[in-house]
């Protein structure tokens, strides 16, 4: 089983655990992105731990504090420093955050919440807090990958209950 | 019978960053591109994503599975549910290519039209009802989508296996449109 099936609670011998792996590019697809978004070959300095944070702390923003869990087990393999399990645990930041990492973490709470509204601002007040285009990129999509897969997840874990 | 004669119009999509250019791409984002010879047109949208060429390589993949993946949820649904999904998110271009590719495979532009001007809470016959209210559910909170929904989807005839089709559509599109929405904007295409 792996991370998604444990989270929407499927049953090894129950009929979406069976589905999903009659759907092989979604199931490995998925694994491939994880790796991609959290575990990549060039982070572009965006290492690991900062990923794992960010994935956490929009897991709870987006009410799935299972899957807030699995990226928190991530970050302290990584080695969690204090201002990233602050990060992770989705709470205000302090006010002594550099620049950088507070204008990622705005990033990550808009674009979770009310993608709607983001505008050309929002991409210039990444720029101006120093992001490179491949930071900005690969931090989007770290962003859409974490939203993807809670839908995934409370998806499938209402479609294991119904008859 | 449906005769609605609404038409969505294309529309082109431009980035907020520069993107990367093809004569300066590194060997990895070129592959990414599938840039050859022959083919050195890339659109503007791959080449802004091909700044992070492993993610873009790895999401294309998947989004092509979701999207064209062989049985299972019609393909006219699958395109539904990223219609759905890019209204919820205010994604206008995602909407626009989806709607259009909605209503080449459905022919239903009444649905389209019933979307564009009176917007998701419908009415709309049962079934696109039903897949309607959880697609958008799933895209605004999905913890907020309910047991009920879901079991709708299942009463108006889709099997457990269309309706796993159908969440990784939302899904899919919950991800694209929080790249395109917030990366770039939609602009007229060019000479219309």
């Amino acid at each position: 089983m792996d991370q998604i099936d444990i989270l929407s609670g499927l049953r090894v011998d129950g009929e979406v655990y069976r589905i999903r792996r009659e759907r092989p590019d979604y199931v490995d697809g998925a694994e491939i992105c994880r790796e991609a978004v959290l575990s990549p070959n060039h982070g572009f300095g965006l290492g690991p731990a900062l990923r794992a944070a960010l994935a956490a702390r929009m897991a709870r923003m987006i009410g799935r504090n299972d899957l807030a869990r699995s990226y928190e087990l991530m970050l302290e393999e990584a080695g969690a420093a204090e201002a990233l399990t602050a990060i992770a645990s989705a709470a205000e930041l302090p006010k002594h955050q550099d620049g950088f990492t507070a204008a990622i973490v705005r990033h990550a709470d808009l674009v979770t919440k009310t993608p709607r509204n983001n505008t050309k601002a929002d991409i210039e007040r990444l720029e101006a807090a120093g992001l490179s285009n491949p930071q900005i990129i690969a931090l989007s999509e770290l962003i859409a990958f974490v939203n993807f897969e809670a839908r995934i997840i409370a998806g499938l874990e209402l479609l294991e209950q119904v008859a | 019978m449906n005769t609605s004669r609404f038409k969505v119009k294309a529309l082109s999509w431009a980035p907020y960053i520069e993107p990367v250019d093809v004569a300066s791409a590194t060997e990895e984002q070129l592959a990414a591109m599938q840039v050859t010879p022959s083919n050195t047109k890339v659109s503007p949208y791959v080449r802004t994503l091909a700044h992070d060429p492993e993610s873009y390589v790895a999401r294309t993949k998947l989004f092509n599975a979701i999207m064209y993946a062989k049985g299972g949820l019609d393909r006219a649904e699958r395109e539904l549910g990223a219609l759905v999904a890019s209204a919820v998110n205010r994604c206008v271009y995602c909407a626009s290519v989806h709607a259009r590719r909605y209503v080449e495979l459905s022919e239903r532009a009444d649905v389209v039209e019933e979307i564009y001007v009176r917007g998701l809470e419908g009415p709309f016959e049962p079934k696109i009802q039903a897949i309607v209210d959880f697609c958008k559910a799933l895209s605004e909170t999905p913890s907020k989508v309910t047991k009920e929904q879901t079991q709708a989807l299942r009463e108006h005839g889709l099997s457990k296996a269309e309706i796993v089709d159908l969440i990784h559509s939302a899904a899919i599109f919950g991800w694209a449109n929080r790249l395109m929405h917030t990366l770039g904007h939609s602009t007229p295409v060019d000479g219309k």
